[in-house]
């Protein structure tokens, strides 16, 4: 079985969807509310891949809201990330994903260290944060857009924002690999990191994100914050592909020109059959039917192909090598880049 | 709960006159624990022995947390603790009077236990070295209690469930009650009432489920009263 460890995107959304599934307990709370809320399982899950394999899973829903980081209440953050984990361990479930924040949280505040959540000790092989395949969908998603666009990412000038994590080092890595002539904008808050990155790397500038930003002909966004960006479309180059991975995926709405496309990062479109109850485009407002973040699919992925263990964990793990595995097997169920 | 305690001063003033009502709540707790135990064996004969045993049980973990008292020369506030509970002791007592032992069950096995791990739980990483080896042995065997409350209502759960939702009505809002009053305490000790309320809400949901509630049941019942 897998299982996905979702949270919703705002207080406000919280609020709304518990309203419209009946929850009325829950429906009118304030944030000291959701601090105290247990993760509850929403949804039970049955995907049928293209192989024709069936497999069941779970939606855990964690209460975390972002507005738990904004407001500084990061013990209730870090509480909804290992509750849930625990949640899940207890159901017996083989992989689950840490989608949106949680994952983020895990890393940042080292959670690693709690492995004993009372009669729970958790064990981090059953988890996947779900970013080998959210970075492999961004690379399908730049190689399949850029060229509609007359960008050739062979000599393109490529800024990764959030060029340190865990998904935005690794789409550096392929980016140096695949596109060693392009010209590769390296950006991140903390600039120790960055250096020392890009010695790693061997490759890549280091600018501030004002500077990078116009030059551009392509922008990775993977840095996320509680809050989201604000950025002037006509400041960009244009053409320019945006690829929004980061969180709150709401660049979209932000940006309207008609010489920028911004596509949703680690999206994916699936061909497979998904029974799922209450779930489905409820939890993110922005999803649509028959889209599913990419993170989450990795561990439908792992539970299909039965590799139960943690593909992707800690930070700076991902290799072009587990990229291909994770890539390979997500076509052949049934998965795409979204590109819309 | 990343933090372990770092900054408390056990020694202190503050933390010893906290202590010294926190400490007598739980003493008093698994006092009422054991005798309400007693108390259930004789409405369940068929458990007796064993519920008599966790009667015992519950006496060892009074004695225990009356030495992490005496350990740091705190004298319990028990006159405090014997309010602290009168309300859920009269319920229960009420119950017990004419047999419902449905509603016994819920108070002891289910609220007050579920009250007590969450309680430990939260206050393992933050107790003082002598406490903390006490609690963690407590709390393994709190984990059995809950248990022998789940097993019996899971058997029978057909004919007690609308018994068990009107006693959740009748006794949870008490809870937050009591978690209200002793909030700048515990704080006090490094516990935060979030951590409290939300292990709580995790343990006694488990518990519901495991009883035979649905997700949406358990949802409702645990949130009786949170917010009034």
């Amino acid at each position: 079985m897998f299982g996905l460890i979702g949270h919703l995107t705002s207080l406000e959304h919280a609020q709304a969807l518990a309203y419209e599934l009946g929850y009325l307990e829950y429906a009118e709370r304030d944030l000291d509310f959701w601090c105290m809320a247990p993760p509850q399982t929403l949804d039970e899950i049955k995907v049928r891949s293209l192989t024709g394999q069936v497999i069941e899973g779970r939606y855990i829903e964690s209460c975390f809201v972002p507005e738990m980081l904004s407001q500084n209440r990061f013990k209730a953050a870090t509480r909804k990330v290992i509750n849930a984990m625990a949640h899940a361990q207890k159901q017996g479930i083989d992989i689950t994903a840490l989608g949106g924040f949680t994952s983020i949280i895990f890393e940042n505040f080292n959670l690693e260290q709690i492995r004993d959540v009372r009669n729970v000790s958790l064990d981090f092989k059953r988890f996947t944060t779900g970013n080998t395949h959210t970075a492999y969908i961004i690379t399908r998603q730049m190689e399949l857009v850029a060229p509609e666009m007359g960008i050739d990412l062979e000599h393109a000038c490529i800024l990764v924002c959030g060029a340190t994590g865990d998904i935005g080092s690794a789409v550096c890595r392929w980016l140096a690999y695949h596109f060693p002539k392009a010209d590769l904008l390296l950006v991140a808050r903390n600039h120790q990191r960055l250096q020392e990155f890009q010695q790693e790397l061997g490759t890549g500038r280091i600018l501030s994100l004002t500077e990078a930003l116009p030059l551009a002909d392509v922008v990775v966004w993977v840095a996320s914050m509680p809050k989201g960006m604000d950025i002037d479309p006509t400041q960009l180059k244009h053409p320019c592909l945006m690829i929004d991975g980061g969180y709150p995926k709401n660049l979209r709405t932000k940006i309207q020109h008609p010489q920028v496309r911004v596509l949703q990062g680690g999206m994916v479109e699936h061909a497979l059959d998904i029974d799922w109850k209450v779930i489905s485009s409820l939890v993110d407002m922005n999803v649509l039917e028959r889209q599913m973040y990419a993170c989450f699919a990795e561990a439908m992925i792992l539970e299909f192909e039965g590799w139960h263990t943690n593909f992707s964990w800690g930070r700076n793990q991902i290799t072009l090598e587990k990229m291909a595995q994770i890539g390979a097997a997500s076509v052949k169920h049934g998965f795409r880049p979204l590109l819309r | 709960m990343v933090e372990r305690g770092a900054t408390l001063d056990y020694q202190s003033e503050a933390y010893r006159d906290a202590y010294s009502r926190i400490n007598a709540i739980v003493i008093e707790g698994e006092q009422e624990a054991a005798e309400n135990y007693v108390h259930i064996a004789e409405l369940l004969a068929d458990h007796r022995e064993e519920l008599l045993s966790l009667a015992k049980m519950e006496s060892r973990h009074k004695k225990g947390f009356e030495a992490c008292g005496r350990n740091l020369q705190v004298t319990p506030d028990l006159p405090f603790a014997k309010q602290f509970f009168a309300k859920l002791r009269a319920n229960f007592q009420k119950a017990f009077a004419v047999g419902d032992v449905v509603t016994c069950l819920l108070i002891q096995a289910l609220i007050i236990e579920a009250f007590a791990i969450s309680a430990y739980n939260i206050y393992i990483p933050v107790a003082d070295p002598f406490a903390r080896k006490i609690t963690e042995g407590v709390v393994k065997d709190e984990y059995l209690h809950l248990n022998f409350g789940q097993r019996w209502l899971k058997e029978h759960f057909a004919e007690v469930k609308d018994r068990l939702k009107e006693a959740n009505r009748e006794n949870l809002p008490l809870v937050w009650q009591m978690l209200n009053e002793v909030e700048e305490d515990a704080a006090q000790l490094g516990m935060e009432k979030a951590a409290l309320v939300e292990d709580f809400l995790i343990a006694y949901g488990d518990a519901l489920a495991e009883i035979g509630f649905t997700t949406r049941e358990v949802m409702q019942l645990t949130a009786m009263g949170l917010a009034a």
